[in-house]
């Protein structure tokens, strides 16, 4: 037994069991989502989801994983073949690491470093360039189109974002992920949404538009482009997108919750109760906008961006500033 | 086996990253894949800085290399392409392959013969300088240069947006 600790002690063999861990909270947490969504999108506009498989149809995300599993994968013509088969493995394999730095309870924590947001930033914007090589990679159209607006988007949308973290920064003092949610624990109304409500909203708007999710999915936009960037992805090349997709779900909505909800903290229960609660309520506010709001314009979308949020950003960026300058 | 163990491995694995990136970058057809190469390069770097303390400049480095720079040259690249995607110059191959040939030696040469006469002490590795003195050191001692770096950023900018008017009052 004490030699299993002293094993554990390893920083090499910690990081291993932290990043197995991590990919199996990912698969679940794909298939859970799965289903989530569609009994949400179901429930919202008036019909039961999924029925049939499973009571309740519980067992369907289990099924639609066996059935991309099975299927065929298939190269269009004339597509480059190794960064097609490149673009669904750069997407994916980020996630791992920016889920490393998060600390899921007082002592969660994957590797706990002090520029832990910095990491899970510069990590996530490998994203853009996966979906890029993926629209390039297809040769197609639609899969360019796809790729050419997803990029406008994410270029966009990264500099609210960082201009919203970054405010969080400034009144915590610090980048470490665990020394912002110390920062917090002192009681609600010491939670970051509450000091920086602005940042808050724009950093969750700007996720949402980072994440690719609706109201904001025109690299997808399935009533245009067919599928977008994914279009010619069959099996597990789209499987991995997907998959993709909900563990970005996943790491934008933990970063907020430990930016600005507390992350952990909270009474009664332990830690990782709470931060899985938060990021699961956040979560499903992602779905809620998602059925309720329909897609924008691409011109609204970069208007929206750069009229509203940068600007806004910027203003609070220097009202904290001034804020803090004062109160030292 | 514990961390210091691994800096060997990894110093190897961040080289072979950028050599290996860099030959992509050079010798690919086409001009996405030689792009591939430019960000494998790129990682690597990401990875020395870490070895070398720096993870600050090493997330930087990722953040906005990799994650903008790359992006935007990508765009310049959709925007622009040829039907099939590729540029090559064609003829006079051998007259070139000579002259690269003799570049590359040339220039191994000259470092070699510097890095032999002259063998640097190997610098003790500082510990990691932590943000605060990072800040307090920019808006210090070097206030100056940090000042002109976001000058010249600035113009930049401002001539990308004069050339963008420009064009749209000629149409």
């Amino acid at each position: 037994m004490t030699q299993l600790l002293q094993l554990f002690a390893n920083p090499l063999v910690y990081l291993l069991v932290a990043l197995i861990a991590i990919l199996t909270f990912i698969a679940l947490n794909g298939l859970i989502l799965v289903y989530v969504e569609r009994k949400v999108a179901g429930f919202i506009q008036r019909r039961p989801g999924p029925f049939e498989v499973g009571p309740h149809g519980l067992l369907q995300p289990l099924a639609d994983a066996l059935k991309l599993v099975g299927k065929q994968l298939v190269v269009p013509r004339d597509a480059d073949r190794i960064l097609f088969w490149a673009a669904p493995l750069l997407s994916f394999a980020p996630v791992a690491v920016c889920l490393l730095p998060i600390p899921f309870g007082p002592h969660l924590v994957g590797l706990n470093v002090n520029l832990g947001v910095l990491l899970v930033l510069a990590f996530s914007g490998l994203n853009v360039l996966a979906l890029c090589l993926a629209g390039w990679g297809s040769n197609n159209k639609y899969a360019l189109l796809g790729a050419a607006r997803a990029v406008a988007q994410s270029v966009a949308y990264e500099i609210p974002l960082l201009l919203s973290v970054l405010c969080v920064a400034f009144t915590s003092g610090s980048l470490n992920f665990a020394e912002i949610t110390a920062s917090q624990t002192h009681g609600l109304l010491s939670w970051n949404v509450f000091t920086q409500p602005v940042a808050f909203l724009i950093f969750f708007v700007s996720a949402l538009a980072e994440t690719n999710r609706a109201p904001f999915d025109l690299p997808e936009a399935e009533s245009e482009l067919t599928a977008g960037f994914h279009t010619e992805y069959s099996g597990m090349g789209f499987g991995l997108f997907f998959l993709a997709e909900y563990s970005y779900m996943i790491v934008v909505c933990a970063v907020a919750s430990v930016l600005f909800l507390g992350g952990w903290s909270g009474p009664f229960l332990s830690g990782h109760w709470w931060m899985l609660g938060k990021i699961y309520a956040l979560i499903l506010a992602m779905m809620w906008f998602r059925w309720t709001y329909p897609r924008v314009r691409f011109d609204q979308l970069l208007n929206l961006c750069w009229k509203w949020l940068i600007p806004l950003s910027l203003i609070n960026l220097m009202a904290t500033a001034l804020i803090i300058n004062l109160v030292r | 086996m514990d961390l210091h163990s691994m800096i060997h491995p990894a110093y190897g694995l961040y080289l072979a990253l950028i050599v290996g990136g860099g030959v992509v970058a050079v010798f690919a057809r086409s001009l996405v894949r030689a792009l591939s190469g430019l960000i494998v390069t790129l990682f690597g770097v990401a990875g020395m800085y870490l070895l070398m303390a720096a993870p600050f400049l090493a997330f930087m480095q990722i953040l906005i290399y990799v994650g903008a720079v790359t992006v935007l040259i990508f765009f310049a690249i959709m925007l622009t392409r040829s039907s099939d995607g590729e540029s090559g110059t064609e003829g006079g191959r051998i007259g070139r392959g000579f002259l690269a040939i003799w570049a590359a030696v040339f220039s191994t040469l000259v470092l070699a013969a510097v890095v032999v006469r002259h063998m640097p002490n190997a610098i003790p590795l500082k510990p990691e300088v932590s943000m605060g003195r990072l800040g307090e050191f920019l808006t210090g001692p070097f206030a100056l240069s940090f000042e002109l770096i976001s000058a010249v950023l600035f113009v930049a900018m401002a001539g990308a947006v004069l050339l963008g008017f420009e064009r749209r009052i000629a149409k």
